[in-house]
């Protein structure tokens, strides 16, 4: 459980939220999207479009989707009367895999890509919803840095360029810092806000102190 | 004397349509439950419903005494071909959709799906055999049903076999996406507005219509041997879901049909038949898997 949340998400905003590992980034980032109710207070939308990107080590890799079939995940919220995705979100689809760098990809197996590939075809995923806010849940966790650089470089562009508020998980207390123009932090059960990623010191995460910083551990 | 084709197709073509019909669509179930890691369901949920089949017989003789059957008496009951299905499917419905309700109960506590399934799978083993003893025609049904003899499949059974999975095909086809996604990635399908719990009840319902009408009309042996073999065999080809599905209720026709030439070629029982030329897929999908490095 996590107390103290007061918190607001404009548009074109980037926010980092960190600290250490359960300290509850993801039940904050859940109860946000809707996932899980608040115990106390309230949390007010202005838009349902909500684009979410999940831990990928949550998907199971035994589902044989190509990486085509994940991205038009994205728009079953809009499947015709017969359950089918309409053409002009297959196009946007691609569309959507291209942005990220990955339109070549498309037949392949999910599971068969690099961990910073499956991120990217999940952002695309995430992009197809048509968001006006961008959660993304530890996506730099496990890649190694030029990767991480490479999906940093994209969030940066969609928010500079298209005006999309991320919102950016992460216990990767380097990288959220690169990345974020703000950052909320959480630790031992509270949530405060910083002004500005200067304003982010270790001695902020109290008792557990800083994570530390991001490693390389799969190739991208 | 040699029986040419056109008589055997004369004489046993509900047979082999029914086993076509199970062949196409029973895989199409299946892969569902081999994505989701519930394979030992395709086991499991056909011997709860035997067990409701099992059931019903035992106590048709009461049942007619107290609630009547279409008017029938117990001797008449046993030779219509209507009132008695309808009847066991009714069972058997009840005895599939009751498991499937308690394993979606006891979801939350800690003991694992499987360890109750198992367990499950033992009681109703031994209640099916109990029930069969009961009753002194239940006791041959029994061997009948397990040894998935469905050559003596007449039109009703047919039309009632069509019928479901005509049903359940369209609702597959229809929700695919949606099923998928409830499966997959349950947390983004809420994100995305889709009510999970509702996907999840529907799975369950195209599950337990699958099992419940085949394992009367099919019997368990060809409906558990169709649910999990034609996938697993499917993998191996499969680049993407949708060709996932196609393969695997292709590789069920050709099961059946090669199930169908087999048992007449070999005087083989048909059931049994349709599951080996479904096992004998695995050969190539484990060969097609090897080959694509999976």
């Amino acid at each position: 459980m996590i107390s103290g949340v007061d918190l607001e998400i404009t548009a074109a905003a980037f926010l980092g939220v960190v600290g250490p590992n359960g300290a509850g980034k993801t039940t904050l980032m859940r109860g946000l999207l809707g996932l899980l109710p608040p115990l106390q207070g309230t949390v007010e939308r202005s838009t349902s479009s909500l684009g979410y990107v999940p831990q990928r080590e949550g998907l199971d890799p035994v589902y044989p989707l190509s990486v085509q079939e994940v991205v038009r995940m994205g728009a079953y919220a809009r499947l015709s009367r017969w359950g089918r995705v309409r053409p002009a979100d297959g196009a946007l689809a691609l569309e959507c895999l291209d942005r990220v760098g990955l339109a070549d990809r498309r037949r392949l197996r999910f599971s068969r890509l690099s961990g910073g590939q499956r991120q990217r075809v999940l952002i695309a995923r995430a992009l197809l919803t048509r968001p006006e806010v961008l959660f993304l849940d530890e996506p730099t966790s496990g890649v190694d840095l030029p990767t991480q650089e490479a999906i940093l470089d994209l969030l940066r562009d969609l928010n500079r360029r298209e005006g999309l508020a991320v919102l950016l998980v992460s216990h990767q207390f380097e990288v959220t810092r690169a990345a974020a123009r703000e950052i909320i932090w959480v630790a031992d059960g509270r949530v405060g806000s910083v002004e500005g990623v200067d304003g982010l010191r270790p001695e902020r995460f109290g008792a557990s102190g800083p994570p530390p910083a991001s490693g390389s551990r799969e190739e991208g | 004397m040699e029986i040419g084709w056109g008589t055997i197709w004369e004489l046993f073509r509900y047979a082999i349509l029914a086993a076509v019909a199970a062949g196409a669509v029973c895989p199409l179930v299946g892969c569902f439950l081999l994505v989701r890691r519930a394979a030992f369901h395709g086991v499991a949920l056909p011997q709860f419903a035997a067990a409701g089949v099992a059931l019903g017989f035992a106590v048709l003789p009461a049942w007619i005494d107290r609630v009547g059957l279409a008017g029938l008496d117990y001797v008449e009951a046993l030779e219509s071909p209507h009132a008695l299905k309808n009847y066991l499917l009714a069972f058997a419905a009840a005895a599939t959709f009751g498991a499937l309700l308690l394993l979606a109960l006891l979801g939350a506590r800690k003991t694992t799906e499987t360890a109750r399934l198992a367990a499950g799978f033992a009681l109703a083993s031994a209640l099916t055999i109990l029930f069969g003893l009961a009753s002194p025609v239940g006791g041959e049904f029994i061997d009948s049903l397990l040894h998935g003899e469905i050559l003596a499949i007449g039109r009703h059974e047919l039309e009632v076999l069509l019928g479901a999975y005509l049903m359940v095909g369209t609702l597959l086809l229809v929700r695919r996406h949606d099923l998928l996604l409830v499966s997959y990635d349950p947390e983004t399908a809420r994100v995305l507005g889709k009510r999970v719990r509702a996907g999840e009840a529907l799975l369950l319902l195209i599950t337990g219509l699958t099992v419940s009408v085949g394992t009367l009309i099919v019997g368990p042996v060809v409906l558990f041997g169709l649910l999990v073999l034609p996938p697993l065999a499917a993998r191996g080809f499969a680049s993407s879901m949708r060709s996932f599905f196609l393969w695997s209720a292709g590789s069920g026709i050709v099961a059946a049909v090669g199930g169908v030439w087999t048992s007449f070629r070999f005087d083989w029982p048909l059931g049994p038949a349709v599951v080996v030329a479904a096992g004998s897929l695995l050969v190539p999908g484990f060969l097609a898997a090897k080959l694509s490095g999976e």
